[in-house]
This record gives structure tokens, sequence and C-alpha cells, in this order.
């Protein structure tokens, strides 16, 4: 694997993880699609969430960012749902901003790097699912209640579940892929 | 277990069109409900009629994509359901008027163990509010659900790039389909290794925490597993020096008449309901024979 590079690189490496983000997200989104998350009739359970952020932080904020365009799309495309512009935007949201916190990041096994995993994660849900969810007021014909209680609050906290339990565990995983890489 | 794309082919007449005018139509036709913020049932409806219309030109098989519709059902359903039960309005502030006759409304509920307590009404002005908003939500997905049924997976990167995207951002695009079915593949060779140790994918319910608890050992691997395999394809497109110079697509899209008569269409509606609403109309409306229905 490569040495780290500038938080706004965008080579060969970064258009390959993006690309591998993006299928990840979409394939393990597609296993889950069919669970719901209580209380929000359209949004779903996704532990693929925790793929996205990891992805963010381990590849830096354009891979995030591609990872979650088009892997949202790619999951509700393999579901059958269709293309729902507003959801992949807050998608992308949501990839973005954990990928700033990749330059503060040196030992991915560390507490600190891992609480700043979660911290930037939790921003770039927040951003990510309110942008989806306030953009529905446009879209749908909802009100901001509805926006903030049928979907913002159940995505936010059911994707934060998913990065506080799965986040710490990928970014270990990746710490001991790097190291028996000899990286 | 497989992944597989919706897309089929078929000999249609919205096949036939070059992809980019497909999305552009869309598109306009999603701006001109939602940045023109049309309510006006009497403006909803050809454009319910265009849609539907399309959708059934498409003809997608109903057994592909029945599980879908159900879903936008409930969806549709839950949320105006949502909404009237929250607020009993939406986008447009036509519908806050209180003095709309009253079609029904509930005894005050009074929630247990809390001082809380609802009252649900139902008016003329929100139930027609509700039915606008089904027909505009209907609108939308008949038009965005046909997307993976039709667009052939393979012209996703090559269309974008056409649309304008940078290079490098098509080409992700295109890489990402193209890793789709690999990454299906790795995964249910992960979910049979696993299974070889006693693991139990039949028993995945439960609560979250326990959801979550399962899946882990089925997400790790293969995310680690897609990394350590990237590295491989990094090398391979730097061996070929991707990204020194603009890049050629293998396949190239070209317009043909029907595609610009198709995106003429969809910016005409689009300009002309924008220019409806600067001048004053497409408000939300209720017909007057709901009002005697209801004996207002």
């Amino acid at each position: 694997m490569e040495e780290k590079q500038s938080l706004w690189a965008f080579g060969t490496r970064q258009v390959v993880y993006a690309a591998i983000g993006a299928a990840l997200y979409g394939v393990f989104s597609w296993l889950t699609n069919i669970f719901p998350l209580p209380a929000a009739g359209n949004l779903s359970f996704r532990p693929a969430v925790a793929v996205l952020i990891f992805f963010g932080v381990a590849f830096g904020p354009w891979v995030g960012l591609l990872a979650g365009l088009i892997g949202t799309y790619l999951g509700d495309a393999l579901t059958g749902w269709g293309l729902y512009w507003n959801w992949s935007v807050g998608g992308a949201l949501m990839g973005f901003f954990p990928g700033l916190a990749m330059g503060m990041i040196q030992e991915y096994r560390s507490r600190r790097s891992i609480t700043l995993g979660i911290i930037y994660g939790a921003i770039g849900i927040a951003i990510g699912m309110l942008f989806a969810s306030l953009t529905e007021i446009l879209v749908g014909g909802i009100d901001l209640n509805t926006a903030l209680v049928g979907y913002f609050t159940p995505a936010f906290l059911g994707n934060l579940i998913v990065t506080i339990i799965l986040l710490p565990i990928l970014m270990v995983a990746y710490q001991s892929v790097m190291a028996s890489r000899g990286r | 277990m497989f992944v597989t794309w919706k897309y089929r082919t078929r000999d249609t007449f919205i096949q036939r069109l070059d992809p980019r005018a497909r999305l552009v139509f869309m598109a306009c036709i999603i701006f001109a409900i939602t940045l023109a913020q049309i309510w006006d049932i009497r403006l909803l409806l050809p454009l319910f009629v265009l849609a539907f219309g399309l959708y059934f030109m498409a003809r997608i098989e109903w057994q592909d994509i029945r599980r879908a519709w159900i879903f936008i059902t409930i969806l549709v359903f839950f949320i105006v359901g949502l909404n009237a039960l929250l607020a009993g309005r939406g986008g447009p502030t036509a519908v806050l008027v209180e003095d709309s006759p009253v079609i029904f409304q509930t005894p005050t509920l009074y929630i247990p163990l809390t001082p809380w307590s609802m009252t649900i009404t139902i008016t003329v002005v929100r139930a027609f509010f509700a039915v606008t908003q089904i027909v505009r939500m209907l609108t939308m997905a008949a038009l965005a659900i046909v997307i993976p049924y039709t667009l052939d997976p393979s012209i996703y990167g090559v269309s974008f790039r056409q649309l304008g995207l940078p290079d490098k951002a098509s080409f992700t695009m295109d890489l990402a389909f193209r890793f789709v079915p690999t990454l299906g593949r790795d995964f249910a060779l992960t979910v049979d290794a696993q299974r070889a140790r006693g693991f139990e994918l039949e028993r995945l319910r439960g609560g979250i925490l326990d959801r979550l608890r399962r899946l882990a050992p089925l997400i790790v691997p293969v995310t680690m597993g897609a990394i350590v395999s990237g590295e491989e394809v990094i090398d391979a497109m730097d061996l070929r020096a991707f990204g020194s110079r603009p890049r050629t697509w293998l396949r190239q899209l070209h317009f043909e008449l029907r595609d610009y008569f198709y995106m003429g269409l969809g910016a005409a509606i689009m300009v002309g309901y924008i220019a409806i609403r600067l001048s004053g109309h497409g408000e939300f409306w209720v017909p007057d024979f709901m009002y005697r229905l209801a004996g207002g």
C-alpha cells in the first residue's frame, strides 16, 4: 500500500478506492435494505454506512464523497428502488466529512484515532442526513416536523449506532492489514 | 447469493433513447415540480399521466418491479399519513387555512402516563392536500424507478462523462459498477467460509445491536479483502499510465433526433412550469365540489 497522500489528492489510488467503497456500500446496502428502521417507513437499517465512513477516514474526502454518491445509487438500483438525487447527495456528504479526519490519523488502532473517526463520522452523518431530510420538504412536500421526526432522527441515530459499533472494528482490522503488508 | 442487476435488454422506445437524454428529461420534470413548487393538481395531473405513460412504455415485467412498488406505496402513504398526523400540512402555506370544513375529527386522545393529548382533524383542505401530495410523489417515483431497470450498467460512466463530469469521476463510476459482481461473489464466499466455522446467517434477527454483532464477521473480511486486492488494480492502472492524459472511452454516445425532441420536451415543461409559477399560478388548489361534499 502506498504512503499516505495529501488530503485533497485525487489520483489512481483515490479512483480505485472510491470505486471499491461505492461498490461495497452498494452491495451491503442491498443486503440490508429489507430491514426497515423503526419509526421510519422509507429508511432502512444500513450497516454499510460504517464502511462508507471508514473509506472516508482511511482514504480521504474525495473517496468518501464519490463512494457515498455512487454507492447510494448502487444500493437503491440493486434493490430496484430507482434514482433519488437528494439521498445520493446526502450519502456523498456523509462520506466527505469523515474524510477530513484522514490527515489527523497516524495509527488507526489508537483510541484517539478511533474517537476522531467517530466524531467526524457523526458530523458527516448529521450533515448528510440533514441535507437529504430537508430537501424532502421540496421534493415530497412534507413539513419541517415530518422531515426532522420522520426522516432525520431515525436516520441519524441508526447510522450513528452502526458507526460507533462497526467503525472501530474496521479501523483496527485496517491497521493489522497495513502492518501485514509492511506499511 | 448472487448480486444481479435489475437491467434487462428490451426493444422499447425508452431503451432506444440516449441515456443522457433520459437523465436530462428526468431532471427537467423533477425541477419543474420541485423548484417551481407546483401544488395545483390541474398542473400535476398531466405530468402524472406523462410519467406513467413513459413507465408503461418501458414494459418492465411486474414480477421484477413488484417489490419496489410495494415499498414506494407504503412510503407514500406512510409519509402522507405522518404529515397529516404531525402537522396536517406540507409545502404550500395555503394548507394552513384553518377555517376549512371538517370532514372527520377524533376525540381527544390522551397519551397514558403523560400530560400530553392530541386531536386529529381532517379538513377538506388537508384531505385534498394529501391527494395532491400522493399524485406529486407518485409522478416523481414513476420517473425514477425505471432507471435501474432500463439503463445498461456498462454505460453509466460514459454517459456522465459525455454529460460533462470529469474523467476520473466518470471512471470511478464505471469501475464501481464493474466491482459489484466481484464483491458480491466475495461476500458469498465469505458467508460460506463463516458458515463452515459455525456462523448462522439465518439467525440474523433480534435487536439492532444483535444484528450488527452478527454482521461484523461478514463485513470486515470482505472490506479488508477488497482493499488488499485494490492495490493490484492500482498497480495495473498506474502501469498503463492512467490519468496522465484524457481518457478515451470504448463506447461513444451520439444524440439522434428523437433525443433532441425528448430533451426539448423536458426543457419546455420545466420552463413552462417555472413561467406559470412566476406569473402567480400553480398554488395549491381545492375544487369547489370538495367543499360541497363536506357541506361547507
